[in-house]
């Protein structure tokens, strides 16, 4: 397979890029999410997110799209702190209703159109191969401001996941820290909605960081790891899909693609995980006892 | 130039931060205008020596008091031990001297400020159990913690950073573990380790709720050790514990807490039969604190 070839042409050479802003900017913002562990929070805004993608499309066609989903997302991530804030969220069969309930009615905004079917499936799995040099200038944007704001909030959104207690009792506005993690993971899914779909979105802000997070017990690891991780998925993803299309006739969806390629990624970093603990597990039966808990770290004050 | 400066305004003075609204309104005129006027010459105690003040001061989540008529102060270099049955509001008053559950009555003031003013000189150790130990954090990062607001939001650690927290993670004998993932420490380990993020923060009022709940002897003598140094440079420290020869370790006062307070002051006057029987409603008594306190007659 070859990994350039497919990108000559300037439609595919604007996908690739694509792919590659939003797998690092989802891999950047799914460690925070690990950290916070918000999969469930994350999920629900996906499936709000899409009655507004639909809603938008509607109003105002292509261009509306981004809109939608932004407007959605942000009332959504404001929603869901204010329930978060009140705990029990998961188990929450009434908030579980009211995403189905949205989801659903994106579907039957879908459906009153001619060309529903092509609609729909574009909105749940993304369209990246109509991406335009000006979507990809919004992504490139967006990825900026998300990546200063997590930049500057670094801190104390790590206290904040860590010892919400402490963090609070040290005066950090952890209202304020848990709006703005819920808005970051909104603008990130709502940066990837045209290339990737609502659907697709969730694996680009899960997979990365879980598979860094398999890789290395270190913050400062994980992250560069989580963007490599996601990415490597983007461009692989592309690239397979492109080779089965064109050479071997079978029509492969890119962002199906880029989601298994990224499952593959992340059962190759289990594996890695895996042989590093028994390494690191069989160094400290050698070593002396003090070892025993060293981790990956031993060693470097030896 | 500046040796010249005439030695009469003393270069420890009141705080100048000390927010007027700290004093409450039926007590601003008269006491307020004393303050001011006091000299450093007055011999007496001043509003400054006081770590925490505690004046009838009732808690509430919501609308339900769950602490009334809390009464006690608290002087720099001493430690006061919380006691009480489970329920009793230890953990509650711990909150409310942080800011974090509002004094519906009375007062309660930390170095002459409200307690929300006063977070940046009070440090708080939660329980170790608490947290995630999957979590991917190591010993030297969570102490790193304890620096935060003083590192503020643009800087990187700097040396006095790097120095607070190497010399608080020595203090708890835990330097040959800094690069080592938090969740990998044994519990008292791990409790050292938020001891030495709060020491690290160079607090004035140490807050610590159950911090010797499963720790080893080791470990606890480690804290004990901690905590002593700390009071030494004229910290002042909180401690809620169930084990009443910790109070009599470590602690100069002791506050008895059930719902009301049954009693505040010297350790050996207030850990009674008669008193602990008050607090903890007769029963308990026959199971450990008894037997402490004929250890310790
Ligand atoms: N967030 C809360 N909202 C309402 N009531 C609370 C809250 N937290 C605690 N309480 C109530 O306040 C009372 C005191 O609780 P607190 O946790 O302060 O007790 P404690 O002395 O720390 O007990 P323990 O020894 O079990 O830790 C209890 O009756 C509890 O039910
Ligand atoms: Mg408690």
């Amino acid at each position: 397979m070859n990994l350039f070839e497919p990108f000559a042409t300037p439609f595919m050479a604007r996908a690739l890029i694509e792919l590659i802003i939003l797998g690092a900017l989802a891999g950047t913002v799914g460690v925070l999410v690990l950290l916070r562990k918000l999969a469930f929070v994350t999920d629900t805004m996906t499936h709000t997110v899409f009655p507004g993608v639909v809603i938008g499309y509607l109003a105002a066609g292509e261009g509306g799209i981004f809109w939608g989903a932004l407007a959605a997302g942000m009332v959504t991530a404001a929603l869901l702190t204010l329930l978060t804030r009140r705990r029990k969220v998961s188990e929450d069969a009434a908030l579980a209703m009211l995403l189905t309930s949205l989801f659903a009615l994106g579907v039957v905004l879908v459906s009153r159109q001619s060309g529903y079917t092509t609609d729909l499936t574009a909105f749940l799995f993304g369209r990246v191969l109509t991406v335009t040099g000006e979507q990809l200038a919004q992504t490139a944007l967006i990825s900026v401001v998300v990546i200063v704001m997590l930049a500057l909030l670094r801190r104390p959104l790590l206290l904040r996941a860590f010892d919400p207690e402490t963090a609070e009792a040290a005066g950090y506005r952890t209202g304020l820290l848990d709006v703005a993690t819920n808005l970051l993971v909104a603008v990130v899914i709502v940066a990837a909605v045209r290339a990737v779909g609502t659907i697709l979105v969730i694996a680009l802000l899960i997979v990365p960081a879980a598979a860094a997070r398999a890789l290395s017990d270190r913050l400062a690891l994980i992250v560069p790891l989580a963007v490599v991780i996601g990415v490597l998925g983007g461009w692989f993803g592309l690239a397979t899909s492109y080779e089965a299309s064109i050479h071997h006739g079978v029509r492969l969806a890119a962002g199906g693609t880029v989601v298994l390629v990224l499952t593959g990624l992340y059962l190759l970093a289990g594996l890695g995980g895996v042989a590093r603990r028994r390494i690191v597990r069989r160094r400290a039966a050698a070593g002396p006892l003090d070892q025993a808990t060293a981790g990956i770290s031993t060693g470097v004050t030896g | 130039m500046a040796d010249t400066a005439p030695p009469a305004s003393p270069p420890d003075g009141v705080p100048p931060d000390a927010p007027p609204e700290a004093v409450p309104p039926d007590a601003a005129g008269p006491q307020a205008a004393t303050s001011e006027t006091v000299g450093p010459e007055d011999g007496a105690p001043r509003e400054r020596d006081v770590t925490l003040r505690m004046e009838h001061a009732s808690i509430a989540y919501g609308d339900v008091p769950v602490l009334e008529k809390i009464h006690g102060i608290v002087h720099p270099g001493e430690a006061v031990a919380l006691i009480g049955p489970n329920g009793a509001g230890k953990s509650t008053l711990i909150k409310a001297i942080l800011g974090l559950v509002p004094v519906v009555r009375g007062r309660i003031e930390v170095l002459g400020r409200t307690p929300a003013l006063a977070r940046r000189d009070v440090a708080y150790v939660p329980q170790a159990d608490t947290l995630d130990p999957d979590f991917p954090v190591s010993v030297e990062q969570v102490v790193m913690m304890g620096r935060y607001r003083k590192i503020g939001w643009l800087r990187r650690p700097g040396r006095a950073d790097r120095t607070a927290a190497a010399e608080a993670l020595e203090q708890v004998g835990l330097t040959q573990r800094a690069r080592h993932r938090f969740g990998t420490l044994s519990g008292g380990q791990r409790q050292r380790v938020l001891l030495a993020r709060a020491i690290a923060a160079q607090p004035r009022l140490l807050l610590l709720d159950e911090p010797f709940n499963g720790v080893d002897a080791v470990s606890q003598h480690a804290l004990l050790e901690a905590i002593s140094v700390l009071k030494g440079r004229g910290a002042s420290v909180v401690i809620s514990t169930h084990d009443l020869a910790i109070a009599h370790l470590a602690c100069e006062e002791v506050c008895l807490l059930n719902r009301y307070q049954f009693g505040f002051g010297p350790a050996e006057e207030v850990l009674t039969p008669e008193c602990l029987r008050a607090t903890y409603g007769g029963h308990a008594l026959e199971l450990r604190g008894d037997r402490v306190i004929v250890a310790q007659s």
